[in-house]
């Protein structure tokens, strides 16, 4: 089995890293100034902030069962941001203020619809050798 | 917050990811250059941040406007220090192009720093 952590996977992990930070800080903020302008928004952006928190820790190899989490993480990751990237293009109203996930991520470069499966091929990529 | 430090520290991190990029395609490893130009990255960003806590008083900024600034300039802060950590633990060409990604960021936080500044 290879490690998520090593080569490549580091890189995806300090990408990871950083919508980490950014995603939960950008919630918290949002939350405690102004949760009543668009709560479901806000919301759904500290989920996904702590769904990269989670990509993070399991894809760095932190905890009991890294990747085990990192597939959750990753998977959850890419319903979430085909899911509120579809409903946002299809009703622009439906979130007053944009969220990481919003028109899939158009907010942010695409990355946010990239890195899931990057995440995903890296995690198939270094998966267990059953024999 | 007016004066060219924040262009400077803009352009100082794109170099600097630039320097990384021709570090990853030549294959080497970051070396006390590296760390130094970096250093004086996040002097400058420490600079930054006392200047904008001197001038927010007198700057028209909304109480949420300020605690997104300071959030900013604090990831400014921290971003390029734990790049290197993570990139140091291991000698090989993803490990050193995680400064790259740290670089950029660094850019990203300036920037918007500048602009919740203007706004």
């Amino acid at each position: 089995m290879s490690s998520t952590r090593t080569g490549a996977g580091r890189v995806l992990v300090a990408v990871y890293g950083v919508f980490a930070l950014a995603a939960t800080a950008r919630s918290v903020v949002q939350l405690v100034t102004k949760a009543d302008e668009a709560p479901l928004a806000y919301a759904l952006s500290a989920v996904a902030g702590l769904v990269y928190i989670a990509a993070t820790l399991g894809l760095a190899e932190v905890g009991p069962a890294p990747r085990r989490l990192a597939w959750a993480a990753v998977g959850f990751e890419l319903v979430g941001v085909l899911t509120v990237g579809t409903l946002t293009v299809l009703d622009p109203e439906l979130f007053p203020d944009q969220t990481v996930w919003s028109s899939y991520g158009a907010g942010y470069g695409w990355l946010p619809l990239v890195l899931p499966f990057a995440g995903l091929w890296w995690l198939w990529h270094t998966r267990p050798v059953t024999r | 917050m007016d004066g060219p430090l924040p262009l400077a520290l803009i352009a100082a991190s794109l170099a600097f990811t630039l320097v990384v990029l021709v570090y990853v395609a030549l294959d080497r490893t970051p070396d006390w250059g590296l760390l130094g130009f970096a250093g004086l990255i996040e002097l400058g960003t420490l600079v930054l941040l006392v200047m904008a806590a001197l001038e927010v008083g007198d700057a028209d900024i909304p109480g949420a406007g300020a605690i997104t600034l300071f959030g900013y300039l604090l990831a400014g802060l921290v971003l390029l220090p734990i790049g290197f950590l993570w990139s140091l633990a291991e000698r090989s060409r993803g490990a050193t192009a995680v400064l790259l990604v740290a670089g950029l960021a660094q850019a990203f936080v300036v920037v918007r720093t500048l602009q919740v500044w203007t706004s």
